[in-house]
């Protein structure tokens, strides 16, 4: 009886990892959401990178000597700026330009406000950190000059300074960043999904459509055991595709300067263990309601159809939770999908769950699983089912 | 042996089986006569226990299809008007898969599926990937799966249809063989000629009815035609389903 079960996913195995085209690109799909993020990754951090020595080429350094003092003094480097500074900007070959008017010295003595003017491309995002340095710089000499001279003059400088207002942005590209790493459980599920969509949609749909459906049944096996057998198939790729893009993403994300963003999360060893053990069960109940459909589809293209906007499914909670935090209450850990998804969360967060809401997300995806095969099964045992609709 | 009584079936508003009734004896071939639409596959269906009859009742070797479906499909061989098969594995490879899901194993099933390839004249086919087969080598594909596990009874639907004349041939000689091993065997068929040139009992089926049923002789000569063909068109009522 058990060995009936065993034939079947053998038999499966065999036949679908014989298919060379759609086992390379499950991999590759796999590869993709890795990928994506080292290189978003690597572009945000790059421009951020607070280590990076500040150049500012400046037009009129004579003019301003004190000014000058001060940059060198707080890391930046000075140097002459190119003739040609205006269509070097555009073309984001340089970040900015500080110019330095004559008449510089003369206001700055006389108490008046004095100009120099920061030529940059507010288009341009790469450019943005940088100039948002040198900008920080500027105004912290502005406003160490004012202070200065409010003192001398007997004034608190408190007074000139009616209101102070802190910068809050929470669209900073460290944010950016780390949003992108919140998409690591996500890629994960969408695998759990598309891992076994081909091996779902061939073994029930297909096996119809090509006409070896009925042969099949046709043997003493009971529906069960075949379902069983290519349930078991189906979870196989779904498991093996996510754990490769696991893989991936633990050699990607070593990869990454997260410190330099700011960015705390945890990728070692037994991190990436319990969220191993935090989204494979997916692949339990995805595989058995992939097969439900696919059994219940007209012909194999339509349960591709049906098949590729069922990924959508685990994209919804998951999408939701790397845009909004929300309040993790115990019942959500028993949703599929968004059981794994808070899971695989508070696991990259380091927090420590405990057992229970890892049990609690497994029995529920094999909860649904069982609902899902058994409606399979008694699909297969309708005769417009198994001989087909038209 | 296979027993069907008063089988009936319904899809919808449309009658398939209206009443069948026939029995057919181990060590004899049996033909299930009929023009298209007459309800032979539906009927055979009702046999191979995929489709449940309305009414009535059908036995294989004397289990009932309805009651215990598994066990009467463990007497079966089947050869469905389905006979798809899977790109991907070799010919050797189907034979052995619907062995395993018979329960054989190890060195029998080895031995079985070496005869088959023998029996079938498969050799040069057996370890190829049965993506791209001649509409015959699907055929003998399907036939070897059918009979891996040695089944005592024999159903085939319209088994020579689509075939050249080798391969028909080839059927021909393995049904003769399997009703000398003392087997039940079954086929349906439209064509006259097939059915004249290997069966002992004819039934003839025509609008989900047994309109006739007996040796060939006995029909001609219970209608009073020299040929089976003008027996076939007496007992059916039309001209339909005579010309292929």
């Amino acid at each position: 009886m058990r060995g009936l079960i065993a034939t079947v996913f053998r038999k499966e195995l065999k036949d679908h990892l014989r298919d060379r085209r759609s086992v390379l690109t499950s991999l590759l799909t796999g590869m993709m959401g890795p990928v994506l993020t080292l290189i978003l990754f690597s572009l945000i951090s790059s421009w951020t990178r607070q280590d990076k020595i500040l150049e500012v080429p400046v037009i009129g350094r004579e003019h301003a000597p004190s000014l000058m003092a001060f940059l060198a003094r707080n890391g930046a480097e000075l140097k002459e700026a190119p003739a040609d500074h205006e269509s070097l900007i555009r073309a984001g070959k340089l970040d900015l330009v500080l110019v330095v008017p004559e008449d510089y010295g003369k206001s700055f003595s006389a108490g008046h406000t004095a100009d120099v003017s920061l030529v940059v491309d507010s288009s341009r995002q790469s450019a943005r950190a940088t100039v948002q340095r040198a900008r920080r710089l500027l105004e912290l000499y502005s406003s160490q000059v004012a202070t200065q001279r409010l003192i001398a003059r007997g004034v608190a400088p408190e007074l000139a300074r009616p209101v102070l207002v802190e910068d809050l942005d929470l669209s900073t590209p460290e944010r950016a960043a780390a949003l992108m790493l919140n998409m690591v459980p996500l890629f994960l599920m969408i695998m759990a999904f598309t891992g076994g969509l081909q091996v779902a949609s061939d073994t029930m749909a297909g096996e119809r459509e090509r006409g070896s459906l009925e042969p099949l049944l046709l043997n003493p096996a009971s529906r069960g055991d075949i379902v069983l057998g290519k349930w078991l198939a189906t979870v196989s790729f779904a498991m093996v595709s996510t754990l490769v893009t696991l893989g991936v993403f633990a050699l990607v994300v070593r990869q990454l300067p997260l410190e330099d963003v700011g960015v705390k999360a945890r990728f070692d060893g037994a991190a990436i263990l319990s969220m191993a053990v935090a989204i494979l069960p997916l692949a339990f109940g995805a595989a058995a309601l992939q097969m439900w459909v696919s059994t219940y589809a007209r012909s194999f293209k339509e349960a591709q159809t049906y098949l590729s906007l069922l990924v959508m499914l685990p994209t919804l909670p998951g999408a939701f939770m790397a845009m909004t935090p929300i309040q993790v209450k115990a019942w959500m850990f028993a949703v599929p999908a968004l059981g794994q998804g808070l899971l695989a969360g508070e696991v990259m967060r380091g927090e420590s769950l405990g057992p229970v809401p890892f049990l609690v997300a497994i029995v529920s995806n094999i909860a649904l699983a069982l609902v899902a095969l058994a409606a399979t099964q008694r699909l297969l045992s309708q005769e417009r089912i198994i001989f087909g609709r038209s | 042996m296979i027993r069907a009584t008063n089988l009936h079936k319904r899809f919808g508003p449309v009658t398939a089986v209206e009443d069948v009734s026939f029995t057919a004896e181990d060590g004899m071939i049996t033909g299930l006569l009929g023009p298209n639409g007459a309800g032979k596959t539906t009927t055979l269906r009702m046999l191979y226990t995929l489709v449940r009859p309305d009414k009535g009742s059908a036995s294989v070797d004397g289990v009932d299809v309805v009651t215990r479906p598994e066990e009467a499909r463990r007497g079966l061989g089947v050869l469905p008007d389905a006979r798809g098969l899977y790109p991907r594995l070799t010919a050797r490879e189907h034979a052995r898969y619907f062995g395993e899901l018979h329960g054989l194993s190890g060195a029998a099933l080895d031995k079985r599926v070496d005869e088959l390839v023998d029996l079938l004249d498969m050799k040069d086919i057996a370890d190829r990937r049965t993506e791209g087969f001649s509409q015959g080598e699907r055929v003998k594909v399907a036939l070897a799966r059918a009979l891996v596990h040695g089944p005592r009874n024999v159903l085939l639907d319209e088994p020579t249809n689509g075939l050249d004349v080798m391969s028909t041939r080839a059927v021909r000689t393995l049904l003769r063989r399997l009703k000398d091993e003392g087997r039940c065997v079954v086929f349906s068929s439209h064509v006259m000629q097939e059915v004249a040139a290997l069966c002992e009992r004819v039934v003839v089926v025509a609008h989900g009815r047994v309109v006739a049923d007996g040796t060939p002789d006995s029909l001609r000569a219970s209608t009073g035609k020299d040929s089976l063909e003008e027996a076939f068109v007496t007992v059916i009522g039309s001209e339909q389903g005579l010309v292929q």
